[in-house]
């Protein structure tokens, strides 16, 4: 009778049958990383910092006003779409072909070349910034030399340097080269996880590789792409590291991304703009991944 | 070929024959098609590492040319600069050229922050997660999709935007706080290993609990419940049995969370100015733009920084593909 009287009862609110102790350390840690970050930039983004006095005064809409007619931040909106959508593709497409041609029932030591494929991905982004810096020397670098010798650029205008007219396809080389592993080694494994039949089935009918592919594996690969595409996009919107070693932003602002132009001002103590800056974005980033995942119907 | 054994003839078992060996012989063409491709893709990727590692023992006068000193007899003067922190001028004979003061290139303090910063985060914030992974996985509650959203979102959202309002919160914590407590001039979190670690905590938690939810997730719900029905609490269902089922997860997101820490960049930049400083805030503080840039010093730094990371991600592979899509993907 007692038993059954407690089953009806509700649990204790510290009893393990409630999901709030479970949680509580997480929701306190997050709160700290997400809503206090929130609160308070909302609230700064109204200000600006006196240096002098060392205190913030109430400056609405200044800030605002001042940020989104600031034509370096304007600069640093679209070279963060142009770079993260040339980005996307690249590596899209190079990683997809790579991920088939290793697919491929044929290819002996499979393991070491995915191996030494994979590794890229792995290198802290600052340290492929600094090599692909010495990579990219406009004398000495062995990438630059080489996209001389095929005609793409020109000693007057280096991939650094110049009027940093190519410094964004320098960029484009460093990620492209760090990130493709990662796009790859994601869809390969889609690759291996795909049904035999309809593929068998296809051949039987006599489809070609290339109605093979089209027709049947990028289809079937769909969910594994939202993933990755997901993951890349989240990437390229905070994309920073290689920026800060390579260029800071240079050549005339012409590689500076929103992430960057973040940490500028908050090296020259601009705080109310960087609250406004880190708004922009955290709406800009949220907008984004939902209407993407509700799109793609990406689950977690 | 419609030919039984029993009544082939000598010219039909000869055209058997010829199209078993072009057959053999078109498969061996495959393989070597099929190799060739995978090892030329595998070696352009590679070989920029390679190449800047070649850097780091050559004499500074044979990187800066075009074309290209690719081998000479090896130096490891730049490793005993960064790694001993060596005095640079024992390098006079082989060519060395350093203009830096002894010491700004021995990374092997930062290099101990962050392992130390790395595994301890690790430990934590997998410790703090899974208790809260196997409740999201377990329990229905009313804003449990708000929550994983919530968790989610703080994975998408870019690093900037907490950038400022935690330097803020650490810098005035010391001073108003830490300072009232511990004297004037200590520093809690700001420039400090908890700080460093606060961080690095933080920006795995997201990661990590969402991984694990989806290893959760595949266990089946009987096994709790047979341990319930024994008489455990919940509590003792997941810490007596239910968690050795989630080891191969809570695998995969340690090393998730240990890469990720490896390679974290700008919020610890932030929250750092001498101490603590992790091998990618080290990185940064050279510059690379001058002239008179030491590529071998920087290529040693660097060859120092990826060689433990390759060890460890070579051992670990396998459960690399789930744990780089948060469970999303299953491997």
């Amino acid at each position: 009778m007692t038993e059954s009287g407690a089953r009806k009862r509700r649990p204790p609110f510290w009893s393990s049958e409630r999901p709030w102790i479970w949680l509580l350390p997480i929701i306190v840690l997050l709160f700290v990383y997400s809503v206090y970050p929130f609160i308070f930039n909302v609230v700064i983004s109204f200000h600006r910092f006196d240096p002098m006095t060392k205190a913030f005064r109430w400056n609405f809409p200044n800030n605002w006003i001042d940020l989104l007619t600031n034509a370096d931040f304007l600069k640093s909106f679209r070279t963060t779409f142009i770079f993260g959508g040339a980005a996307l593709l690249t590596e899209l497409v190079l990683g997809i072909a790579i991920a088939l041609a290793f697919d491929r029932n044929q290819v002996k030591l499979r393991s070491l070349w995915q191996s030494l494929f994979i590794l890229p991905m792995v290198v802290p982004p600052v340290i492929s910034g600094l090599m692909f810096r010495f990579l990219q020397n406009a004398d000495y670098g062995i990438v630059s030399n080489i996209l001389y010798a095929l005609n793409v650029i020109d000693r007057t205008e280096p991939l650094i340097g110049g009027t940093g007219r190519n410094v964004l396809l320098g960029l484009l080389i460093v990620d492209v080269w760090q990130w493709t592993p990662f796009v790859a080694l994601i869809v390969l494994a889609g690759l291996k996880a795909m049904p035999h039949e309809p593929i068998e089935a296809a051949i039987v009918d006599g489809a070609n590789r290339w109605q093979l592919f089209w027709e049947i594996k990028l289809p079937l690969l769909r969910n594994v792409l939202a993933v990755v595409i997901l993951f890349r996009i989240v990437d390229l919107l905070r994309l920073f590291d290689y920026v800060a070693i390579m260029t800071s932003g240079g050549p005339g602002g012409n590689s500076e991304t929103i992430s960057h132009f973040a940490y500028r001002m908050h090296k020259s103590i601009e705080w109310g703009m960087v609250s406004v800056v880190g708004i922009v974005v955290l709406i800009l980033a949220i907008i984004i991944t939902n209407a993407y995942m509700r799109l793609f119907k990406v689950k977690f | 070929m419609a030919v039984t054994p029993l009544a082939a003839t000598e010219v039909a078992r000869a055209d058997a024959a010829r199209a078993a060996r072009a057959m053999r012989a078109r498969h061996r063409r495959e393989v070597i098609v099929q190799t060739t491709v995978a090892a030329i893709i595998a070696l352009i990727f590679f070989s920029p590492i390679v190449y800047w590692f070649l850097v780091s023992v050559k004499p500074l006068p044979y990187t800066m040319t075009w074309p290209p000193v690719i081998f000479s007899e090896p130096i490891f003067d730049w490793y005993q600069v960064v790694i001993l922190g060596m005095d640079p001028t024992i390098g006079a004979k082989t060519g060395v050229i350093y203009s830096g003061a002894a010491g700004d290139y021995y990374v092997i303090p930062s290099l101990v922050n962050s392992v130390v910063i790395g595994v301890l985060s690790t430990i934590i914030s997998i410790s703090l997660a899974t208790p809260s992974a196997y409740a999201l996985s377990r329990f229905q509650f009313r804003i449990r999709n708000n929550l994983i959203t919530w968790i989610l979102s703080t994975r998408m959202m870019p690093p900037v935007v907490a950038m400022f309002p935690l330097f803020w919160l650490y810098t005035q914590a010391d001073q108003r706080l830490f300072s009232a407590i511990f004297g004037k001039g200590t520093s809690v979190l700001y420039d400090s290993l908890l700080g460093v670690l606060l961080v690095h905590v933080v920006v795995n938690l997201p990661l990590s609990t969402l991984l694990l939810k989806s290893f959760f997730d595949d266990i089946p719900t009987d096994l709790d419940e047979a341990a319930m029905v024994d008489g455990c609490t919940r509590w003792q269902a997941f810490t007596k049995v239910i968690w050795h089922y989630a080891l191969p997860g809570m695998a995969a997101a340690a090393i998730l969370a240990f890469i990720t820490s490896w390679n974290e960049f700008l919020l610890t930049l932030t929250v750092t100015r001498t101490q603590f400083r992790t091998v990618p805030v080290f990185g940064s503080t050279f510059d690379v733009s001058a002239a008179g840039t030491e590529w071998g010093a920087l290529a040693a730094v660097s060859t120092t920084a990826m060689v433990p990371v390759f060890i460890f991600v070579l051992i670990v592979q396998r459960n690399l593909v789930r744990g780089l899509t948060m469970g999303a993907i299953k491997g």
